[in-house]
């Protein structure tokens, strides 16, 4: 039921404050995490929708994308790293990536193929971050997968990690 | 971490509240201790008081039509029921029954209780049904303090 489970992550203190949750389920199953970070098209433009699972498939967009982007997208890359090197210290093996596209339709379309059991989201009431309640409604209704929401008050919520 | 000692069960008795069920349970090797099992009537032929505690308020019977009393009866059973399936499974449960808008006394439950999780399902209505109803399981994720488990489908 727990046993591997989809994390989307967007830098936010919010999505953030779900790893204790995740970290928790181990004793009720987990084995694997996939941290994922969604790359929203209004943010990077026009990437090949596939999955960005490596350092040297990030450098490899140098040309294709501006300097400062591919930097920030690294520094993020190795941050979601940090957060892998956690969950594989207390035995849980996780798998860190970027994919670009909407939101709904990558997360789903993620968990279908990957036989993904549960969806862990952060998210705050209304904020900055990708996951708001307005955006989890087509999150929702886009997977079919069980999701666990975790909410964190605003102003907190919003702090880039 | 106690994150998941006390957990709320939302239960409109369909099979996916059942698939839900399945999920409270498993919750117990996370360390559940306790399971706060609700159910919310809203179709009552007597508009009662919003949050009417319909399994503490006996005199609420009263006004009641015969056909109404006998529902509610049938549907303390049936949390009965729900309660003697996760006491058998080592759990500690206690059962809500409340009159008013689903989503708010589901989450005024969960605060008068401090649960640390809600669990139910969602159904997956119509784009329309939402438009002019809302949907329960959004409601409560936007009016809950503590995090919402959404379980959706069946597991294949």
């Amino acid at each position: 039921m727990f046993s591997r489970i989809l994390y989307p992550f967007d830098m936010r203190k919010a999505s953030l404050n779900v790893k204790p949750y995740i970290l928790k389920l181990k004793e009720a199953g987990c084995r694997e995490v996939h941290i994922l970070y969604v790359l929203l098209p209004s943010e990077w433009g026009l990437l090949a929708k596939e999955e960005y699972d490596s350092k040297e498939k990030i450098e490899a967009l140098r040309g294709a994308l501006d300097e400062g982007y591919v930097d920030a997208l690294l520094r993020r890359f190795e941050k979601m790293k940090e957060l892998a090197e956690e969950f594989e210290s207390k035995g849980i093996k996780a798998r860190v990536l970027m994919i670009p596209g909407e939101l709904d339709e990558v997360i789903a379309e993620y968990a279908e193929k990957n036989g993904i059991e549960l969806v862990a989201l952060g998210i705050t009431s209304e904020s900055l971050s990708f996951f708001r309640v307005g955006k989890l409604l087509d999150v929702i209704k886009a997977v079919d997968k069980p999701i666990l929401i975790v909410k964190t008050p605003e102003e907190e919520g919003d702090e880039e990690v | 971490m106690p994150l998941f000692e006390k957990t709320l069960y939302a239960t409109d008795f369909s099979p996916l509240a059942e698939v839900a069920l399945d999920y409270v349970k498993k919750l117990k090797e996370a360390g559940e201790k306790e399971v706060v099992i609700v159910h919310v009537v809203d179709d009552l032929s007597v508009e009662l008081p919003e949050g009417a505690d319909l399994l503490k308020e006996k005199e609420l019977y009263k006004v009641l039509p015969e056909v109404d009393q006998e529902y509610v009866m049938s549907i303390i059973e049936r949390l009965e029921a729900v309660k003697d399936i996760l006491e058998e499974n080592g759990l500690s449960a206690k059962i809500f029954l409340r009159y008013g808008n689903i989503p708010e006394q589901i989450v005024s439950v969960a605060r008068e209780e401090k649960v640390k999780l809600i669990v139910m399902g969602a159904h997956g209505k119509g784009l329309l049904t939402e438009i002019l109803l809302g949907s329960v399981s959004t409601d409560v994720i936007r009016k809950a303090d503590c995090p919402v488990l959404i379980v959706k489908k069946r597991e294949e």
